[in-house]
């Protein structure tokens, strides 16, 4: 008996259904709201494209997005390469390879405000675990969370411990996807590893580095828990990202009108990105 | 066959567990609704980290009968939860026809639980608030309940009438006041040599005050001075302390850069560069109750809802003594008050369940149960069973405390907008990216602005 049309469309149903109510209805509310002022209990107030320009003359909504930006450009890269290094290491035949492979994915499933916590109780000033060895060994402690420059390079730090393990897998069925008969050619033509990393490998890793880079950028983006967790936003303002700023402006300050506002062009930032990705690498098509 | 045996044990097996696991998660999440850590950095009226799981919904009991339920949505720091129940029982044994459902919410989850209700077209019956000033709006009046205003409000403490008083209406009960205090290790203090102020005549200047803190560290053995909580709320008590004040007296403009308000970020900045005030709390996010518990550090200044918290330390003393004074004492008031909503459909049983609530034997109960201060006058001395002196303390920096504190915080719908960046441009003074001039300039700067974008 021959499916009819609609079937795979009744498949899609449930998902589409939730997808909407949970993420398409509120993301399309949140744009309505950004055009008014609305404090979360008294009516809106329409004032039309006054919160987006408020927020482009503000100039600490683009502080904010420049501590989060540098905190993108630094984290990802470092999340590419070290996820790539990793990867490469364990797809070859290492004795416990699968109890590496587990070692280094297992941070991934622990959630983001533990991680957060977590990384707090090792390296909290007065009494974190690293300073505490640093005094017994007769050093100085270091202040790894209330100075500023300390406490971005910790949520690196922390962000990446959490997160290698999950592109790390990614990586390795990229990897394992590679023909070996690339590699063998490359040899018999004398290439060395260095050159047939960069000739043979990362070309071929193409469609799973984009996935990579996309995933990353995104999630980067986005990341608040774990800084949250980890310095509260602080010393000050020094780790306070988009996402924990939205959140204070819509809901500590209650200016939900203008918070919305913020996520649109947060939207729209990271949308340029994925695009911008996506047409750079030819859609991680390999040539 | 035996495949397909296999194959059905396995799926029957797996479907077991499913089903056992979600019976799991079921019901703890039904005992799961309960009290905010007492861990909370700022257990009272601050910002606290913890997010805890919503209560029920509910509805507002609409039978137009005899049956009424009202939805009381509750948060707790420490035992109150318990103690308010207790006395819901008490009061649906002497009321039959009313059935009262404590909603309990973590407290970080408070304000947006409310909005939530209240902008769903279903507010609660009544709720535990801290910020009366952000639901003025909404609240029901009580003015027509509860007789002549005068009278009611005379049997209340005169500092806290702003917080439950707005727009010449009366919004909401008082159940109890808070106060920040001082709270000193003894055990340090003792081995140190160093004696606290037996009565208020023997008050400390800061500057005494400082340096019994330092003979501490060094003789008593005290890592840290002072851990002082991360929150505006509390430093605002320094700046009344030094004379100053966020608001002038009619709330039109700000007063924070005064000549008083920029002494005492100085003296606050100076705090931390000279050792005293460790800076991981306020620029690493340590939490300060924690740090107290180690009993490495001298003093705390918090306020009396630590003192359940605090009960069970035994690793060392500790005890409450009186906070210094610079130009004047002070400390700042807060609270918690009751209030009922418009357009729950039960507003009637709802404001006489506020008035039994603010009566003097249930308040003095619930307020001794609690070990909390009571806000009414003829409860000054409660039997409190642990900590008696330590309340009396209290009550007597509450007394001692001018206008200005309780009048610049009870403007709640003004003060949600700044806590934020107050808190941001002391730290930007402490950290010396800014003096304490130019920090409370642009503090004052952005109240002014968020006073005219209210009016």
């Amino acid at each position: 008996m021959r499916p009819r049309a609609y079937v795979p469309y009744l498949f899609l149903l449930p998902n589409l259904l939730i997808f909407s109510v949970f993420i398409v209805f509120p993301a399309l509310f949140g744009i309505v709201y950004s055009f008014h002022k609305y404090d979360g209990l008294n009516p809106m107030e329409y004032v039309g494209f006054d919160n987006y320009a408020a927020l482009l003359r503000s100039s600490e909504f683009w502080d904010v997005m420049r501590r989060t930006f540098v905190y993108v450009l630094t984290a990802v890269p470092l999340i590419f390469a070290g996820a790539l290094l990793i990867a490469m290491m364990l797809v070859q035949e290492l004795r416990g390879k699968a109890l590496f492979r587990a070692v280094f994915y297992w941070p991934v499933m622990v959630s983001f405000i533990i991680v957060g916590l977590t990384w707090k109780w090792i390296l909290g000033d007065s009494f974190g675990v690293v300073n505490y060895l640093l005094e017994l060994a007769g050093l100085e402690p270091i202040k790894w969370l209330s100075d500023p420059v300390n406490a971005k390079m910790s949520v690196i730090v922390a962000t990446l411990w959490s997160r290698v393990g999950f592109y790390m897998v990614l990586f390795i069925s990229g990897l394992q996807s590679i023909p070996q008969d690339y590699y063998e050619a490359a040899k018999i033509d004398g290439a060395s590893r260095l050159r047939s990393f960069f000739s043979v490998t990362l070309p071929l890793l193409k469609p799973t580095s984009l996935l990579v880079l996309i995933l990353a950028v995104i999630e980067a983006f986005k990341q608040y828990p774990l800084m949250m967790a980890l310095t509260g936003g602080g010393p000050g303002k020094a780790t306070t990202n988009i996402v924990q700023y939205v959140y204070q402006t819509g809901f500590i300050k209650t200016q939900l009108g203008m918070a919305s506002a913020m996520s649109v062009v947060l939207f729209l930032i990271i949308a340029v990105f994925t695009v911008v990705q996506f047409r750079l690498t030819k859609g991680g098509a390999i040539e | 066959m035996g495949n397909k045996k296999g194959r059905i044990f396995a799926i029957l097996a797996l479907a077991i567990l499913l089903v056992a696991g979600l019976a799991a998660c079921g019901s703890g999440g039904k005992n799961g609704g309960n009290s905010s850590g007492a861990s909370g950095a700022s257990g009272g009226s601050g910002e606290s980290g913890n997010s805890g799981s919503g209560g029920s919904g509910g509805n507002a009991g609409g039978d137009s009968g005899k049956q009424v339920t009202l939805d009381f949505v509750w948060f707790t720091d420490g035992i109150e939860g318990e103690v308010m129940k207790a006395i819901i029982k008490d009061y649906e044994a002497e009321n039959p026809n009313v059935k009262i459902n404590l909603v309990e919410v973590a407290y970080s989850d408070l304000s947006t639980k409310l909005r939530t209700m209240i902008a769903g077209g279903k507010p609660p019956a009544l709720a535990r608030v801290t910020d009366t000033g952000y639901y003025k709006n909404q609240a029901l009046v009580l003015d027509d309940y509860i007789g002549d205003q005068e009278s009611f409000t005379s049997q209340f403490m005169d500092s806290i009438k702003p917080y439950y008083v707005m727009d010449g209406k009366v919004i909401a009960v008082p159940m109890d006041v808070t106060a920040n205090g001082l709270i000193y290790n003894k055990t340090l203090f003792d081995k140190a040599g160093v004696q606290v102020p037996q009565s208020p005549d023997e008050v400390w200047t800061w500057d005494e005050f400082t340096a019994a803190l330092r003979q501490v560290m060094e003789k008593g053995g005290a890592k840290y001075g002072l851990v002082w909580d991360f929150t505006p709320h509390r430093y605002s008590t320094l700046l009344y302390q030094f004379g100053g004040s966020i608001f002038n007296e009619d709330g039109t403009a700000a007063a924070i850069n005064s000549e008083a308000g920029v002494k005492a970020l100085e003296y606050f900045v100076k705090l931390h560069k000279d050792g005293i005030i460790p800076e991981s709390v306020w620029l690493g996010g340590e939490n300060p109750n924690n740090l107290f518990r180690t009993g490495t550090v001298a003093a705390h200044l918090a306020g009396n809802w630590m003192l359940s918290n605090y009960q069970e330390i035994t690793e060392f003393e500790w005890g409450v003594t009186y906070m210094p004074k610079a130009e004047r004492r002070s400390s700042v008031p807060g609270g918690k008050y009751v209030m009922a909503f418009k357009g729950s459909g039960v507003e009637d049983e709802a404001a006489k369940f506020l008035q039994y609530l603010s009566s003097k034997e249930v308040n003095g109960r619930y307020c001794q149960e609690s070990l909390f201060i009571s806000p009414r006058k003829d409860n000054a001395q409660l039997d409190y069973t642990f900590g008696k002196e330590m309340f009396e303390i209290f009550s007597d920096e509450l007394a001692n405390t001018p206008a200005e504190a309780a009048n610049d915080w009870s403007r709640q719908d003004l003060v949600t907008q700044f806590t934020t960046d107050l808190r941001n441009f002391i730290v930007e003074a402490v950290t010396e990216h800014a003096t304490p001039q130019e920090a409370m300039d642009k503090a004052a700067a952005l109240i002014n602005d968020i006073i005219a974008s209210s009016n």
